[in-house]
């Protein structure tokens, strides 16, 4: 069983930066599944409590930091009381993010401030969290830095201009985090999950239930969990600045049920 | 708990260029994370058939089922004869490996038209040739992964690499083409990119390989355990909504200019 013992994270202490809910709390909980111990950040105090306990209910420690990304002392302090409870920083999962700022305007009529949250909350943040605990890592001989992006950082969205460019932007973040601490066994990859509704009824019906995914359906949460445990496992020990992309297949066409051509004829002699 | 949603336990795999390293480690891989393996050669060499009896070996140590069977993976018949076997003598077929490497280097004006048609044949048409052998017991079952291992000579070019890039590119799209061609079938299509990994026959040559560590971000060629660790993931039911991904394995070789 040697290739599934690689995925044992027993006693690692994983920092999961928007814990509090949807694919931060699924993400989070199955790093405690796979053996760590979860450092809960996010701004809203009563969710990552929330997360905590079903943490500590999994047999695991967790640690409640309510932290504002955008704010880098804020950041800095959230780095400060891990180390403080827990030693050092194993895996940071940079999850908080949010595509709403501005979304759905034409490029005209995105406001300075849309802009401004926008990219500090998805670009800028990562940014924080990666400063503070990289020094930490290095110092223990190494670590994970799981970063998430989307299928807009890969490609443009029609009124769709700061959630594209943060996520654009982070990619290219992390292939510098690669090449910089690749030779100090810090990896750093990507994930880009497609359509995710966290069981909410609206978004489903937002989404038309994925009917245009390629695959026919939206994403499930409880599916990020093993590509996360994955990248912070020593199963992708050779995985660097790399993208892991869980989206139904949209990446690989366009999200059209026959690719980016969809009224081509389809079958036809040579 | 998360780890038991990679296991391959009750499945059954087919691994197509299993004499090299590299296949080897992913055919040990998919055995260890509980698949029964079939595993065969791209060549019918003498020295691949060995090399692939041997990885039958240690697929029988693991405890797990399997088969070595020597084909030319460029050959319709073999091909499907193969598929047909894995069927008949384990039942099923839920994974299917395409580890085809037939690598080349030449300058374009000295490769032959047979020698361009060779290396498309076994790196490109091969992979074909075994999708569409396995899909058929695949699409009935509902269910399948296939996974195609890519170069990096897929995603960047090479001097005197025409030919090799060339049909590594061709696998690369194909992956994507046969993912949103089976999106809704219950089969995923995914390639794996590996990087550049230990005991690869362009690495023969000390002195270039000791070049390449030193360009490497993490100083050092990937071990062929490390790129197939991934197969056991993408195999799975945990990877059920990833299709027609390329899955980079290389150590941030594409993050570099």
């Amino acid at each position: 069983m040697a290739v599934l013992d690689k995925l044992k994270l027993d006693g690692k202490i994983a920092v999961v930066t928007g814990a509090g809910r949807g694919l931060g709390r699924a993400m989070a909980l199955a790093l405690a599944d796979a053996g760590c111990d979860i450092v809960a950040a996010a701004r809203t105090r009563p969710q990552i409590e929330e997360t905590a306990e079903l943490v500590r209910a999994k047999g695991h420690r967790s640690l409640v930091v309510p932290t504002d990304i955008t704010d880098p002392a804020s950041v800095q302090a959230m780095v400060d009381a891990t180390i403080a409870e827990f030693g050092r920083i194993d895996i940071l999962l940079n999850n908080a993010g949010g595509a709403t700022a501005g979304m759905g305007k034409p490029l005209e009529e995105v406001t300075d401030e849309e802009w401004r949250l926008g990219i500090d909350t998805n670009l800028s943040g990562t940014f924080y969290c990666c400063r503070a605990a990289i020094p930490h890592m290095l110092r223990q001989g190494g670590g994970k830095i799981i970063n998430v992006t989307s299928g807009f950082g890969l490609r443009g969205g029609r009124d769709n201009f700061m959630y594209t460019t943060a996520k654009a932007g982070l990619i290219n973040f992390t292939r510098s985090l690669a090449m910089t601490y690749a030779d100090r066994n810090i990896q750093a990859n990507l994930i880009a999950p497609g359509l995710f509704p966290h069981d909410n009824p609206a978004m489903v019906e937002w989404w038309r239930g994925g009917k245009f995914v390629p695959m026919g359906r939206l994403g499930r949460d409880e599916e990020l969990g093993p590509l996360c445990v994955l990248l912070a496992s020593d199963l992708s020990s050779y995985m660097n600045g790399d993208i892991l992309a869980l989206e139904g297949g949209g990446l690989s066409g366009g999200h059209a049920p026959t690719g980016f051509a969809p009224l081509l004829p389809l079958k036809r002699e040579v | 708990m998360v780890q038991q949603q990679f296991s391959l336990s009750g499945k059954t795999a087919l691994v197509i260029g299993a004499a090299g390293p590299l296949g080897r480690a992913l055919a040990v891989a998919l055995a260890e994370a509980g698949a029964d393996v079939a595993v065969s050669t791209t060549t019918r060499s003498q020295q691949e058939e060995v090399a692939a009896n041997s990885c039958a070996n240690e697929i029988w140590a693991l405890k797990r089922k399997g088969f070595a069977a020597t084909i030319d993976a460029a050959s319709e018949s073999d091909v499907d004869n193969l598929v047909q076997r894995v069927i008949t003598e384990m039942g099923r077929l839920d994974v299917l490996v395409n580890a085809h490497d037939l690598p080349f280097a030449k300058p374009l004006t000295e490769i032959t038209p047979e020698e361009w048609r060779r290396v498309v044949d076994v790196n490109l048409t091969g992979v074909y040739l075994s999708c569409r052998a396995a899909a058929q017991p695949m699409l009935s079952q509902g269910d399948g992964r296939m996974i195609n291992i890519v170069s990096l000579l897929a995603e960047r070019g090479m001097v005197n690499g025409a030919a090799y890039c060339a049909a590594q590119a061709g696998v690369m799209n194909l992956t994507r083409a046969l993912a949103l061609e089976w999106a809704k079938t219950g089969l995923t299509v995914n390639a794996i990119g590996a990087g550049w990994t230990e005991g690869m026959a362009l690495l023969a040559d000390e002195e270039s390989r000791r070049k390449l560590e030193r360009y490497l971000p993490g100083k050092r060629l990937a071990k062929p355990e490390e790129i197939a660790g991934i197969a056991a993931y993408l195999a799975s039911d945990a990877a059920a909504y990833l299709t027609g991904q390329v899955v980079w394995i290389e150590g941030g070789a594409l993050s570099h200019v």
